[in-house]
């Protein structure tokens, strides 16, 4: 078992004696009327009803309908206006394709209608340990699985702790922590890394 | 105003997925308190329990953190932008902060070290974009923020 496993299920395990459950249910009101009270406070455990999330399974012109992890479908409008995040910011629409998955901000209409202003598309954030480095590509251990990692000319950026760039690969050893913010690719354990925090 | 309570910590925060995910996240799980979702206000904290304490270390960066289980509410501040959240709750036991001493973060001239938080992607979202992976944070009590309204 991986250090970096073993440590997030330790992590995980370490709290549990202290959890306290509270059903959804007992929040009370819903959860577009809480967030319009004030921008930016919710009950807690009240899912952000500004913040959408799933599975890509249809495009339309410029709707998207995606399917959430809890398996509820919903329509996300990506207009002209929207930002939309697939290893850079400022990507078209097209290349969004079925199976990305993604996150979205922006503003859900009275007709269930989720209008975007941001949508990150196939984004992952993960603390690694870095086992293995190539000219191109780096592989990563998360949570006990492999993953690649692949130095994307021209955007990839490597930095330091202090968010300085750090010339060539050369903060990259096996053996070291690190946290990569890139875009997965679907159906694989591949990813395309924007940033690799050192 | 929100917010005018004492400060609990101030540091650095990153983001984590949690709950039914896909890729890499589907692993997730819903947390050391079982209930965490990407969807909502939540968060890791380093000093859940003393269990968690003993693997986060945030001693070992300097830093020394209160001690809140699941569920206590954190109003979440980014000094960066202004933008603010009430209530993020306590879901899970992290970040790693002793494997990331000495990481730093600025604003202009206000600068921030070590992770004390790990937001989830809804959380973060409403305070900076994902991409940008670290920001700097200013936690408070959401109780003490109440009062101070």
């Amino acid at each position: 078992m991986s250090d970096v496993l073993r440590r997030r299920r330790f992590l995980s395990n370490a709290v549990l004696g202290s959890a306290t459950v509270i059903g959804a249910d007992a929040l009370g009101g819903s959860p577009a009327q809480a967030i319009a009270h004030a921008g930016h406070r919710l009950p807690p455990k009240t899912p952000d009803p500004n913040f959408a999330e799933g599975k890509v399974i249809g495009i339309h012109g410029s709707r998207l309908t995606v399917t959430s992890p809890e398996l509820l479908l919903q329509r996300i409008e990506v207009g002209e206006e929207t930002d939309v995040w697939k290893l850079r910011h400022g990507v078209s629409l097209d290349q969004v394709k079925v199976g990305d998955v993604l996150y979205a901000r922006g503003t859900a209409g009275p007709d269930g209608l989720f209008v975007a202003d941001l949508v990150w598309v196939n984004i992952v954030n993960l603390h690694v340990l870095v086992v293995g480095s190539e000219p191109n590509r780096v592989h990563l251990d998360h949570g006990g699985g492999r993953l690649v990692g692949h130095i994307v000319p021209g955007t990839t950026a490597v930095v330091d702790r202090l968010a300085r760039p750090v010339r060539e690969m050369s903060g990259l050893s096996v053996g070291r922590h690190a946290q990569v913010v890139g875009a997965w690719r679907p159906g694989t354990n591949e990813i395309d890394i924007a940033t690799i925090l050192t | 105003m929100a917010g005018n309570g004492p400060v609990v910590a101030r540091g650095l925060s990153t983001w984590f997925c949690c709950g039914p995910s896909y890729g890499p996240c589907s692993t997730a799980g819903g947390g050391a308190c079982g209930d965490c979702r990407s969807s909502r206000w939540q968060c890791a904290w380093p000093n859940a329990s003393q269990a968690c304490f003993d693997i986060t270390r945030p001693d070992r960066c300097g830093v020394s953190l209160p001690r809140y289980g699941c569920d206590h509410g954190f109003h979440v501040a980014n000094p960066c932008t202004g933008k603010s959240l009430e209530t993020v709750t306590i879901a899970d036991c992290g970040p790693d902060t002793d494997r990331f001493c000495r990481e730093r973060r600025c604003c202009g001239d206000d600068c921030s070290s070590h992770r004390i938080l790990d937001l989830t992607p809804a959380a973060f979202s409403r305070l900076a974009d994902l991409a940008a992976g670290v920001i700097q944070v200013v936690v408070r009590n959401a109780s003490d923020a109440r009062e101070a309204t």
